[in-house]
Parts: C-alpha cells; structure tokens; sequence
C-alpha cells in the first residue's frame, strides 16, 4: 500500500471512531498524536471529515440505496475450492445476469401511473399503505420497491399522507424539487414547471432542489419552490389542505397559476394568452373548484375581462382589442 | 484564511502556537470544504479556537482536535440555520437570495462524483456505507444485519471512505498520491 493510501486509511479509520456515539477516552491522546505528526495526516482528515459529513454524500448515497440491498446474499461465500474451476464465474456471470434483470424489470413493473381529468379527485391506496388523494387534472406516477419508495408528480396537486417506515425513505419529485420523508402527511402543488408549493400537515420532510437538501418542513410550515430558489412561507393551521374543500388561498401568485388552479376542476380549457396577465400578483380566496365563480371573482377584483365560449373560456385585459 | 491568533497567549500545559496554527489551519481546511461563504469560515474558525482555549483550561481536553472539529461542525450548524430564517424573513426578495452558481455547479458535481465512485465499489461495501451513514445504523446493527463481522464493517467503511476522497477532485489531488 503506497504512502499517501496508507494515510488515507488512517483518516478514515479515525473518522469511523471519532462518529461513533461513544468516543472512547483513551483514544483521545492517540488522535491527537496522528493529527500533529504530519500536515498531510491533517490535511486529509479535514478534507474527509467535511465529505463525510456533506449534502453530497447523503444525496449520493440516497440514490446508491436503490440498489437492491435485499438481492445481495447476507454473506455471500462462494466455496471456491469444492467447485469446478470455471464453474464460480459463470455461476456469478448468470448472478450478474439475473441481478441486471431484476434492476431492469422491477422498476419498470412496479411503477403505477394514476391520472385524474379536469373536475375530477381521486384517493389511492398505495402497496405500502400509504394514501394519496389526487386533485383534478393530475398525474402521479408511483414507485414502491422493497428497497425504495417515490413517487413522481408529472402535473397538478397530490396529498400524501404517507406511512411511516424507519428504513424506507419516500421521496416525491416535482420538476427539480425534491420533498423526502419517512413517514408523514403533506401537499405537493405543481403549480408550473418550474413551480411547486409544499405544505406539511404531520410530522416534517425535507424539501430540496436539484440533488440539494434545503429547507427541513415541519407541521403547518410551507414552502414555495420557483427556478430554484427555495423560500419558507407564513405558517398554516389548516389540517388538510384547502383544495380538498375545493378553495385556494393565493398570496401573491402569479394569475396563471391561478388559472391552472382553476383548470383542474373545468373540463372547457381556459385560454390566458397575454403575458402581462399571465404574471400578474393575484391575492385573495378562490372557490376553485366552481370554475364560474372564481373567475367571476377575478373578473371583480382585477382588470381582466372573461370570454365564455362554446369550446374554450378566455380571459383578456379589461377594454384591450378583441374583446365584444 | 490566515491562522491570526492574537487573542491567543500560551499558558503552561497548553499547545504552543506552532501548535494553533496547525490547528486553526486545519479546522480552516474542514470549514472552507463544508461552506462557500468566506465570512462564515473565518467567523466558525476563531470561535471554535477561543472555545477551544476556553475549554482547554476548565478541564483536560481528551483531544484537542476531536473537540475542535465537533464545536466547529456545532458553529456551522447554527450558522446554517441563521440563513434560513434570513431566508425566510426575505421571502420577497428571491433575487438577492439566490445561491450562488458556482455553488451550485460544485454541489452537483460532487454528487455525481460521489455516485460515481459508490458505483464503481462493491455492493456490499456500498450497502454498509448507505446504512452507516444514511440511514445511522450502528456498526454492530450492520454486522448482525449483514451476517459480518465488526471488523469487516469497520474495513468496509474505512476502504469506502478512503476511495469515496480519492475520487474528490482538488486539493488532495493537487497533493499528489505519488503516481
């Protein structure tokens, strides 16, 4: 083993020790000694000790964890020498083979797509036990494998209300944002592509962007994720979130949020075409689920114009061109 | 960051400044790789030193470098938790708040450094590094779990660790491994 491995060795090992609950006394002095017999010894363990304990390396062992634990035999011992010569490597070729097979298939059979129209709701139960009430207009494709659970939501609004296992993380992913949990119940809102609110009624989870944990959510704390940037919202004492009730409290939302809102419960699509109304702050409480009046309450309150047509419901500046 | 240590006056039975120096080095060397923000280095860097000596003459320090590794990660920590509540105050103002992109940049590299290099190990090495320090098993629990012996876990951290920095790029790099 060259030098530089060697100290490498050294550090970790002392990592090891150093993070464990009890740090044995005796050993104090002996650390100590190490640390100051060389730059290099010092140099290394600072730079391990900031990568055992960095963002980067709970992310990357996050994704690692899928890789099915339970499909490696506890002690895998091959007796070599009773066997064959030969024998050990095809055996571990087909291993290999059926290991890639299982990675492959199971996945791919386990994922369980659920949609929801415009108007429409929907709670499912989930393999694990947990419950997810749909809003309308939206999709939700569901992972559980034995060593994993996540759930992607592709467009709208999905509740979660999820069961508690020690060693079984559920992730939720909506664009880049990211919420983790073990065990607890919260809102997710895809608001836009690049939008997402979450809001946690039980327990806390961890909202983060890209890879990157961010903000820790406990009960009746929000968050607001837009490009990226995460920020905390005011906190809320509801118990369920106010779409189930079919109404939607906006502070300082973009209006075509609003309108997306309001789309999942219409089956006429609304058209909002101009970019100046689309960005528009809107405040206040919507019954969204009655599409007539909450667009009569915008209509009210800013200066839009809404158009019901046959096929399709417009909503335009007040007074611009084109309109009756 | 510079090791200035003015405050610091060496007393009988203390390190002697050589001896600060390396280690305000080092802690400076641990803080700087866990933030991108200079002022919060130097600010972690000086309290955890003048707790150090603080500590150091109400009772006999075990280690001196266990304890200042533990009260700097303590200090960043708390600082962490500062900015999110600055975070949170500003919620209107997400320009001024956004992460810096390099920040950003680095962050995703070395994840998909980090997955890398945890591809490239052996399952069951990856296994005991996902339990160890994801889901904070004990090393006894991963033992029982995985039918190993202690000292087996113990390697497979310690190797794991070890290739884990080897695949960082920077300073160790820098440093050469004498190839």
């Amino acid at each position: 083993m060259s030098r530089e491995s060697q100290i490498a060795e050294d550090a970790a090992a002392w990592i090891d020790r150093l993070n464990q609950p009890a740090f044995d006394a005796a050993a104090g002095p002996d650390f100590d000694a190490w640390m100051a017999a060389s730059p290099r010894h010092r140099a290394v363990f600072a730079e391990m000790q900031a990568l055992w304990q960095s963002e980067a390396l709970v992310e990357a062992l996050g994704t690692a964890a899928c890789v099915p634990a339970a499909a490696i035999p506890p002690a895998p011992r091959v007796d070599r020498a009773r066997r064959g010569r030969g024998s050990a490597p095809r055996l571990a070729a087909a291993a290999c083979a059926i290991l890639v097979a299982i990675l492959l298939l199971v996945p791919m059979l386990a994922t369980t797509r659920y949609r929801t129209g415009p108007g429409e709701s929907r709670t499912v139960v989930l393999a694990d036990g947990s419950r997810v009430d749909l809003s309308g207009d939206t999709e939700l494709h569901v992972r559980i494998l034995p060593w994993h659970r996540g759930a992607e939501l592709v467009r709208g609004e999905a509740y979660f209300d999820i069961r508690h296992e020690r060693s079984r993380m559920f992730r939720v992913a909506s664009g880049t944002t990211s919420v983790r949990v073990l065990g607890t119940a919260f809102n997710v809102d895809r608001q836009s592509p690049t939008r997402t609110a979450v809001v946690v009624y039980r327990g806390a989870v961890e909202v983060g962007v890209a890879g990157e944990a961010d903000l820790v959510l406990h009960k009746g704390d929000g968050a607001r994720v837009v490009d990226g940037q995460v920020t905390a919202q005011p906190r809320i004492a509801a118990s369920a979130p106010e779409w189930k009730s079919g109404w939607f409290e906006a502070s300082d939302v973009p209006l075509a949020v609003l309108i997306g809102k309001v789309q999942r419960y219409s089956a006429r699509p609304i058209l909002l075409e101009d970019r100046g109304l689309q960005v528009l702050p809107i405040s206040g409480r919507f019954h969204i689920s009655d599409t007539d009046r909450a667009l009569q309450a915008v209509e009210a309150a800013y200066q839009v114009d809404v158009a019901y047509g046959k096929d399709a419901i417009a909503i335009r500046p007040a007074g611009g061109p084109g309109n009756p | 960051m510079p090791a200035t240590l003015p405050q610091i006056d060496t007393r009988a039975g203390e390190p002697a400044v050589e001896d600060w120096r390396a280690i305000a080095a080092t802690l400076s060397r641990y803080v700087r790789a866990r933030t991108s923000r200079v002022d919060v280095v130097e600010d972690v860097v000086q309290e955890t030193l003048s707790r150090l000596v603080h500590q150091g003459r109400v009772q006999k320090l075990v280690s001196i470098y266990a304890l200042g590794f533990r009260i700097a990660a303590n200090l960043l920590v708390d600082h962490h938790r500062r900015d999110r509540r600055y975070v949170a105050e500003r919620a209107e103002e997400p320009v001024s708040q956004a992460p810096l992109p390099d920040r950003v940049l680095v962050g995703r590299e070395a994840v998909a450094i980090l997955r890398d290099a945890l591809d490239a190990m052996p399952p069951l090495r990856r296994d005991v590094l996902v339990r160890r320090r994801l889901q904070g098993q004990s090393c006894a629990a991963i033992a029982r779990d995985l039918g190993l012996s202690p000292k087996a876990v113990e390697k497979h951290i310690t190797r794991g660790l070890a290739d884990l920095h080897k695949a960082m790029p920077g300073e160790a790099i820098a440093c050469g491994r004498g190839r």
